[in-house]
């Protein structure tokens, strides 16, 4: 690594994290003056994205990783002892989207949080939430990841808590902190027995001695990481908490945990899995890994058939977007890790625009209760736009971004059938059909909140001031053009971040010196070339074209209706029956009744799940407890 | 003599979990984390002992090749996992402090308004 030629941009990745957590202490000088905190906390979040940004040409496009010493501890004799700040085309890929999902909840919340009545401290936590989200992504140092995963744990925690007047609030807090506090054990007790075989903590050091070497302490060591990482992404045993958590969170902070905090974890079991311990390769950890994730994947989706409220509702989905990602990263090739990334992405910005949409409502409405919703098109025409690009993006509608993503998932897991793993077909078919019930779990959102029969309590809702409408239509803006040009996409951002994450061996160098990882790799043969292939053709233009197309046909349709007065059925025919006939004041349609059919049929199932998500601490602490002792066991059973 | 510091950690870490599991008290959930905060930290220090070493304390001039001491790193690690041990639990007291003005009781099992 030439330390001449990127002497300024060396100390970039370290001034975004510390230029947010210095803004954090700021924005607690500046007391009571409101606008003063806003501008702190906006410069802090516009600074950190630019300075990710300028960073895009030397990592990504260049292929060079950026490695920083804190206070210029360099490593003496082949031993990283100084805490390193390392950054490849991975971490810059998700540094990336974490400083955008940031900044833009950050605009937004200058006007939503206005609703709340304790907001002095609301910046100071949301600054030290992207603080350490942003230095996990780029730290280069194991315990250094544990302690930035702790104080995003709390501020998220806090942020959780925040609202006074959210009667759901300290409950969900509780929770999200009790079963959080297991995720967190477990990492640092996997660090601890990291430390005990390597005697180091700086990633690229470990990976250079510990894969290929395995008994039963790097074995505990990989299962408790794992277990670790996979409670901050809230994969299946622990997604209860993830619900209670952004149920209660304000949107804007909704998006963080959403889009911006699961990412952390599946950060950090993609460095444990495919760095630290390279056992990716082994059938077991990726059978496990995408086992995990179609649990999560399925049991989230018909959670979600189950919800009332629309912000649950939405965490369900992510928590079962979460599980397509881990899926797709679980399948170990070239094509199963860009389709994971390039759905991290998506997920962050058609995640993060639902939840601002979500919170639009809750701004204009003051419920986000579905039952008590309805016909909000005529009054919010804006929010309703952005709310259907967001769901359009997240059901794989072309020629939206989650299409793409999608695509390129069940490219991956057929590849992985075809290639004579014939279990991986049905990986394939749960992908399917769990799209099609985001879909189905979508219309009826749509419905009930958007459509359907007017609440005439709601009447003089209008949509929300331009302050909020601004970050959504840049996360819609974004969420049309990364659907539009998955070319480039995969070029200039997905491309490198999958050729690094295959890349271990330059990762170890870049930190240690060249040649490190060969002297001390155990096993050569891990080092593979990235293959990055496509199969099939994807034109979204065309598509785009057939969109605009199909939704003029439906808008003639209905205008050419319009005049026809005559219609088949009663607006209330519906309810009629319970009525007698005699007209009813107000009768919604609710996103209950929409499927009732299905649901019906699948009452058993659905009834099963509602009943044992139980909202009891302890029930959620022995299933997180019983998920950590099933990987471990696993974990020593087949390595 | 560590594998008895072993086993106490674990112990300590199984007693921790069993009290989150078990208890249906908010206040023992959260003395359950703190002992298996313990268990945590007597296993990282123990970790980095060594038999018969001194303490790892020294000048730059006293350090000489071939000394013996326990090694220091865990034991820095330990004092961060202590701090945040500490903030885990004064943050998850106040919370409670919280519920029991919101719901009247520290039952976990009354404590569930969202749930299914």
């Amino acid at each position: 690594m030439s330390y001449n030629v990127y002497n300024v941009y060396m100390h970039f990745p370290v001034l975004a994290i510390m230029t947010l957590f210095v803004g954090a202490f700021c924005v607690t000088l500046a007391g009571k003056h409101e606008k003063v905190r806003n501008v702190i906390a906006g410069c802090a979040v516009l600074i950190s994205f630019t300075l990710l940004a300028l960073l895009v040409k030397p990592v990504m496009i260049d292929g060079n990783i950026i490695t920083y010493w804190m206070g210029n501890w360099e490593p003496v004799e082949g031993y990283a002892i100084g805490i390193a700040i390392e950054v490849d085309a991975l971490s810059l890929f998700f540094g990336l989207l974490i400083t955008i999902a940031v900044a833009c909840s950050c605009f937004y919340s200058y006007q939503y949080m206005k609703q709340d009545d304790a907001r002095g401290s609301y910046f100071t936590l949301y600054l030290m939430l992207s603080g350490g989200v942003l230095g996990i992504v780029l730290s280069g140092d194991l315990f250094n990841i544990y302690v930035m995963l702790e104080v995003m744990t709390f501020a998220a925690v806090g942020l959780t808590a925040f609202r006074t007047w959210n009667p759901n609030a300290r409950e969900a807090a509780f929770k999200y902190l009790v079963v959080g506090s297991i995720g967190s054990t477990c990492a640092l007790l996997g660090t601890a027995l990291v430390y005990a075989q390597c005697h180091t903590l700086n990633l690229a050091q470990i990976s250079a001695i510990l894969p290929g070497n395995l008994n039963p302490t790097t074995i505990l060591a990989f299962a408790l990481l794992f277990a670790g990482f996979g409670c901050k992404s809230f994969m299946f045993p622990f997604h209860p908490i993830a619900a209670d958590a952004h149920g209660a969170a304000p949107s804007s902070v909704s998006v963080l945990i959403s889009g911006v905090f699961t990412k952390t974890g599946v950060y950090g079991i993609i460095r444990v899995c495919y760095f630290l311990f390279r056992s990716m390769g082994l059938t077991s950890v990726q059978t496990m890994l995408v086992f995990i994730g179609c649990l999560s994947m399925f049991v989230c989706v018909t959670m979600a058939l189950n919800q009332h409220d629309f912000k649950r509702l939405l965490a369900f989905h992510s928590i079962s977007q979460i599980g397509y990602i881990l899926t797709s990263l679980g399948l170990c090739t070239a094509l199963g890790i860009a389709g994971g990334l390039y759905h991290a992405i998506n997920h962050t910005l058609f995640k993060g625009l639902l939840f601002l949409t979500a919170g639009s409502v809750l701004y204009a409405t003051g419920t986000t209760y579905l039952e008590k919703l309805g016909g909000l098109a005529r009054k919010m025409p804006q929010t309703t736009a952005l709310f259907l690009i967001g769901a359009f993006s997240i059901s794989g509608i072309p020629p939206f971004n989650g299409f793409y993503s999608k695509w390129i998932i069940y490219q991956a897991t057929f590849e992985k059938a075809a290639g004579g793993s014939i279990g991986y077909a049905l990986v394939t078919v749960v992908c399917v059909v769990t799209s099609v019930l985001t879909l189905a779990s979508f219309i009826k959102v749509g419905h009930s909140v958007f459509f359907g029969q007017a609440n005439p309590e709601l009447g003089n809702v209008k949509d929300p001031p331009l302050g909020m409408r601004v970050p959504m239509w840049i996360l819609a803006t974004l969420c049309v053009l990364t659907g539009l040009f998955p070319d480039l996409m995969l070029r200039y951002i997905i491309g490198p971040a999958t050729a690094a994450v295959l890349n271990s061996v330059g990762y170890i160098d870049a930190a240690m010196g060249a040649g490190y990882a060969e002297a001390h790799l155990a096993d050569p043969s891990l080092l593979a070339a990235p293959q990055l292939i496509s199969i099939g053709a994807w034109q979204p233009a065309s598509w785009l074209v057939l969109f605009v197309i199909v939704l003029l046909a439906v808008f003639l349709c209905s205008l050419l209706s319009r005049g026809n007065s005559a219609r088949g059925l009663e607006s209330d025919a519906k309810h009629a029956v319970f009525f007698g006939g005699e007209r009813a004041e107000y009768s919604h349609i609710s996103g209950g009744d929409l499927f009732w059919g299905f649901k019906h049929n699948l009452r058993g199932y659905l009834g099963f799940m509602s009943r044992v998500h139980t909202g009891v601490t302890n029930d959620y602490v022995l299933w997180g407890v019983t998920a950590t002792a099933v990987i471990i066991a696993y974990c020593f059973v087949t390595m | 003599m560590m594998l008895a510091n072993y086993i106490g950690a674990i112990a300590l870490i199984v007693i921790g979990f069993y009290a989150m599991i078990s208890k249906r008290d908010i206040i023992k959930i959260v003395v359950g984390m703190g002992i298996v905060d313990y268990g945590l930290n007597l296993m990282i220090v123990s970790i980095g002992f060594n038999e018969g070493g001194t303490a790892p304390i020294f000048t730059f001039g006293e350090l000489v090749s071939g000394m013996y001491f326990v090694d220091p790193v865990p034991q820095a690690l330990t004092l961060t996992s202590i701090v945040i041990g500490a903030c885990v639990t004064a943050m998850a007291l106040a919370l409670c402090v919280r519920i029991y003005k919101e719901y009247g009781t520290l039952d976990t099992h009354e404590i569930r308004r969202l749930h299914g």
